[in-house]
Parts: C-alpha cells; structure tokens; sequence
C-alpha cells in the first residue's frame, strides 16, 4: 500500500494540478496557465504526481503530454469507504447506547412510581 | 474524457469525511456520550475494543485519557498476528468545548512505530431537529499503515453491523 497517496494530495499546487488536468490531456503549459502556478516549480510537481502513479506522460513530438492515471483515485475511494464504514459502525453503537440509556432511565422512573 | 475525472475530484478536494446521523433523542443525551466518563466508555472504540477512561476534563483544553483495550476474542487475535499489544495508552483533548452545540477532539496518535507523530482530529456538530437530534462527525484520514491495517483486519465491518442488525430485530 502507499501510504504517501494522500501526502502527495496534500500540496495545494499538486491539488492545482490535478484540478487543471480533469478535463483531459495537458501540455505544461497549460497546466500553468489553467492551474496559476509559477513555471518554476510545475515540472518537480509533475514528476512526484507521476512518480506517485496520479500521473501518466506521453511525448507528442517536442510536446509532452500529461494526463490523469484512474488507479490512485479508486484505491483512494476504496480506503475511505473502508473508512467511512468503521465510523458508520461507530455511530451505531452510538445509537445503540443512546437507546440504553432511555430504556434503563425509562426503567428507573417505573421504579420510583412503584 | 478521462474516467479517473469524477474521482479526482473528489480525491483533490478530500481532506474530510462527513458522517451524519440523526438520533431519537435530546442533543443533551447525546452529549453527555462524548464528554462523560461512562458515556464514552459506553460506545468509543472499533469494534471489539472497549475503552478505560482515565481523564476527562470537560471543558475547552480539558484531557481526554484512556486505555483502548482490545476485548472480543477476534480483536485480540488480530492484535496479536498485527504484533500489537491488547492495550494502547491514547491522549487526547478538546480543542473546542461548546456544550450541546460543537466539540472537536484531538487525539495525538503517537504511538505507531514508524509514523510521525499527527494529531487526528474529530469535529462533532450538534443541531436540534424537533424532539431528535442531528449529529455531524468531521473526520480528518490520516491514511497511515495502521489504520490501513486496521481496516483490513475488518473492525467494525459491514457484516458485523448487519448481524448485530438482524441479532436485534430477532
């Protein structure tokens, strides 16, 4: 497992990035232009986004082309559903004990009424 | 178009995750679960664990102190294949204290070997629905291997909640 995907999320101009490149392929260029990023630091975001997996590149004669990878996004997904439902399941037990707790008041006025 | 767009959506932007429900019950009820003694003890912790509160200062800045201990028979088999030990010392705090309307607790998970100490952080909002109340849980994932692992291992589970479900309903 990576457990880097999220540090590499965490930077808001590889967030940027990312953002900038949803609507498809991307040459650097735009990028920094849609992403309003300095050019200066565009490629060293570049290269950890592909090292990480988020980010595929391709040659189209001088150009580079950047695109979006699926694969880091699903098993994203996937953590934090498992995520989501060990909270749901504590929220149950929340309820749970919320429900205890009117069921044994409940119970101690009836003794007091006796 | 590219089908990893409407994930990276979601992925740039995650940083929380919303857990909403509503309960039968006062916001005062609900309250007095996250910031007594014998109401936390009565519900915090994945399942199979049951907690020993040690400290809790209810008030802004108070300490939250409590043992985590691994109770039902496949929790402490998995700590023990994961090499953990059945109890974990935990130290938190409320950051914010704002009775029957928002808290946030700040646990120091420091005891992972390996990962940089962080601070995970829970905010939890309270509203009045009519005679229910509304309780909004604000998680900040810290995608560490322990809790990746943890997740693994199926604490609290799907099956888990749908056998307790259909155990109640019976």
């Amino acid at each position: 497992m990576h457990q880097d995907l999220f540090e590499t999320l965490a930077d808001p101009t590889r967030r940027r990035i990312i953002e900038a490149l949803r609507g498809g392929e991307r040459q650097v260029n735009d990028i920094v232009r849609d992403a309003g990023i300095h050019q200066s630091g565009v490629s060293r975001h570049l290269r950890i986004l592909n090292e990480a997996g988020f980010v595929s590149v391709r040659p189209d004669g001088q150009r580079r082309l950047y695109a979006l990878r699926p694969e880091p996004f699903r098993e994203l997904d996937s953590w934090l559903a498992d995520y989501r439902r060990m909270w749901e399941a504590r929220l149950d037990r929340f309820g749970a004990a919320l429900e205890k707790n009117r069921r044994d008041r409940g119970a101690t006025q009836k003794e007091r009424r006796k | 178009m590219n089908d990893a767009n409407p994930s990276a959506a979601g992925a740039a932007r995650q940083e929380k995750v919303v857990v909403e429900r509503t309960y039968r019950a006062a916001i005062e009820e609900l309250w007095e679960l996250w910031t007594t003694k014998a109401g936390f003890e009565s519900w915090w912790g994945p399942e199979g664990f049951r907690v020993e509160v040690h400290a809790m200062e209810a008030r802004a800045g108070g300490a939250l102190e409590y043992d985590m201990i691994a109770d039902a028979p496949d929790a402490i088999a998995a700590m023990e294949r994961m090499g953990q030990p059945l109890s974990h010392p935990t130290h938190g705090h409320f950051s914010e204290f704002r009775p029957f309307e928002r808290l946030v607790l700040v646990h120091a998970i420091d005891f992972i070997d390996g990962i940089e100490p962080y601070e995970s952080i829970i905010e939890v909002d309270f509203h009045a629905l009519g005679d229910q109340s509304r309780m909004l849980v604000t998680l900040h994932p810290h995608r560490d291997p322990h809790w990746t692992r943890m997740a693994a291992e199926g604490f609290g589970s799907q099956i888990t909640k749908l056998d307790r479900r259909f155990g109640r309903a019976a």
